[in-house]
């Protein structure tokens, strides 16, 4: 068999693996996906939501959280990351609340705004809320009962997109969905790989223990969710609450914020790489399917610049003769297919993959398939996620030449 | 929570039994494109050997030269639609490589079906031109590949035109086989893709293939 074929089935198996784990842990689990646990226990809360540049949002996320059910959310801690703009004139007025604090520092990115506030917090549990994000009133009340396991460091929720209603915005929220789904899937493996930004919940013993969050990383979620899996925390996902948060409107935005992502992947796997097959599943299923998808994505992407180079190449050359020699460019056998096995093959692949899909949209509770059109899924699945390869070689040339900007 | 981890075990084994389940279907489905080319061959086959019977028995028997020249270009223009058709599924082609056996038989068919073909236009003095077509069959080149797509259109063009004034013959030359290559040597055929027009004419360069026409009047 030649080189090409091999690399495709090797593709179509790792697909097809994934999938059908994912579609495994569903049926076992499908009844229990929005349980929750829940505690006799008074777990007091402190939130620390990092700002910089935040005046149009940070009031409303402070509000959301003045809104919470939690009766033991004892202080909530803005901390201001150097803003520019009115951040902290909006922040300071909200001191009015008895539970608010403000506080403000030199800018010096997420990670160092979050351990500032670590530092000033003395709860047992501490809650990460970005300044754009909007937990739900019952939020914390149903994420602290994951607690009352004392191997768990971390829990995060579902977020669901505030800003949903332009096509790109409702392609990132499939994504997002999807995300949400598989992350609930992959707690049952043990192998939640972030507990993001726009809510998560930290056991405090737990951060002090990994030493706050990583600030030369760009994406210290990721970071602080390895660090947890390293010690031994496990991280849970609570899929029965979410919070809502500002999605990247703009094509550029978007690129900027999935580069941060795969930067601070990248920065994960090099640090983490002595774990590789050791301290459980983050040596076992993580730093691997991380690695194994960086190698993918590449791989791929060499093939698709090797196939679309010689074909170009191809085609030139082609035209080139056929012209001086008055042959038609195209024929009615350009469009007569001979369709290979590796097309069947792929074409139940994509529908297996396009059924997926459709389970998690249908059975999220956002009511989110209702929304969205077959024509949005489809560009989802066969555009949306062909651009990630691309965006990693930026963020590959950016992690070598350290060229690392958060925004 | 119980931990699920064996999950992963079982999707291994899911993983591979479909997987194999697919390659089985694969090779079904290019099983059955080379037994079509294989009733193909076996029928080209015999339609050849009567061919060749009768044009060797021709220097006893009186035979039709008409009937006979007509014949062998039906059955040239059969033999051509055929190795279209096998080209396609060559392409399709990813995990029985009896297609490539297959290919050089049905070289080493027409290879015999243009001898034979000599040896009518010798006895019929026919009015047709013998267009035996060497093309790069392992690993051409960019140039080499997209020149032989330019031939190819061609050749279906020309055939199109000329329709019984023409019998068109592609053979393979780089496949090694004893007798291709000793035809290769006895016309000097050293570049690849060549058109051998009635045997004398060899067409290589753009320039030359512009100016085939004039060779087939």
């Amino acid at each position: 068999m030649e080189f090409f074929p091999i690399v495709y089935l090797g593709y179509m198996f790792v697909s097809l693996f994934f999938l059908l784990s994912f579609l495994l842990l569903y049926k076992k689990n499908r009844k229990h996906l929005f349980d929750y646990p829940k505690t006799e226990k008074k777990y007091g809360i402190t939130v620390i939501v990092p700002a910089y540049n935040e005046e149009k949002t940070v009031e409303d996320t402070v509000k959301a959280l003045l809104n919470s059910d939690y009766p033991f959310l004892k202080k909530i801690i803005i901390v201001d990351d150097g803003s520019t703009d009115n951040t902290l004139k909006i922040a300071k007025k909200l001191e009015k609340y008895s539970k608010v604090k403000v506080y403000t520092k030199k800018n010096g990115g997420k990670a160092s705004a979050l351990n500032f506030g670590l530092k000033k917090a003395r709860t047992d549990l501490i809650a990460v809320v970005d300044a754009d994000s909007y937990p739900a009133k019952e939020a914390f009340s149903k994420m602290v009962g994951f607690f009352d396991d004392q191997t768990v460091g971390a829990v995060t929720c579902f977020f669901i997109p505030r800003n949903r209603k332009a096509f790109f915005e409702r392609l990132q929220t499939i994504e997002y969905h999807i995300i949400a789904f598989t992350r609930k899937l992959l707690d049952y493996v043990d192998a939640i790989y972030v507990t993001p930004g726009p809510l998560a919940l930290y056991r405090r013993e737990a951060l002090v223990k990994i030493g706050g969050f990583d600030e030369k990383n760009m994406t210290e979620d990721i970071e602080a969710t390895w660090h947890l899996a390293y010690e031994g925390y496990n991280r849970r996902m609570c899929l029965q609450t979410y919070a809502t948060t500002t999605i990247p409107k703009k094509l550029n935005e978007w690129y900027r914020q999935r580069r941060r992502w795969n930067i601070g992947g990248l920065q994960c796997i090099s640090k983490y790489k002595k774990c590789f097959l050791q301290r459980g599943m983050l040596g076992f299923f993580i730093l691997p399917f991380f690695a194994l998808q960086l190698f993918l994505g590449l791989l791929g992407l060499s093939i698709f610049f090797y196939l679309t180079t010689t074909r170009i190449f191809n085609n030139y050359l082609f035209a080139k003769y056929s012209v001086s020699l008055g042959t038609p460019l195209i024929t009615m056998e350009d469009f007569l297919i001979t369709p290979s096995f590796l097309n069947y093959l792929g074409v139940v692949l994509f529908i297996l993959g396009a059924i997926f899909t459709l389970i998690v949209l249908g059975i999220m509770k956002s009511g989110v398939l209702k929304k969205q059109n077959i024509f949005n899924i489809l560009i989802y699945l066969l555009i949306y996620l062909s651009v990630y390869p691309f965006i990693m070689i930026s963020s590959l040339y950016h992690f070598f030449t350290g060229k690392r900007k958060w925004r | 929570m119980t931990n699920q981890k064996y999950v992963f075990l079982q999707a291994l084994i899911l993983t591979i039994i479909i997987f194999n389940i697919g390659i089985f279907f694969g090779y079904q489905l290019e099983s059955s494109r080379i037994d079509k080319i294989n009733n193909w061959y076996l029928e080209s086959d015999l339609e050849l050997l009567d061919q060749k019977i009768q044009s060797d028995a021709f220097s006893f028997i009186d035979f039709d030269c008409d009937l006979l020249v007509k014949e062998n270009i039906r059955f040239a223009d059969n033999i051509y639609e055929q190795a279209q058709i096998i080209e396609e599924y060559e392409e399709a082609n990813r995990i029985n490589n009896e297609i490539i056996l297959q290919h050089k038989r049905y070289d080493l068919l027409r290879t015999l079906f243009w001898i034979n073909s000599i040896k009518i236009k010798e006895k019929c003095n026919p009015n047709y031109h013998n267009l035996v077509y060497f093309y790069k069959y392992n690993d051409p080149s960019i140039e080499q590949k997209s020149m032989q797509n330019v031939i190819s259109n061609l050749l279906f063009q020309l055939k199109q035109e000329k329709q019984d004034k023409i019998m068109l013959i592609p053979i393979a030359a780089d496949n090694n086989l004893f007798a291709i290559n000793l035809l290769l040597e006895e016309y000097n055929i050293t570049e690849l893709p060549t058109i051998l027009i009635d045997e004398e004419i060899k067409v290589v360069s753009i320039q030359e293939l512009k100016e085939m026409d004039k060779y087939l009047n």
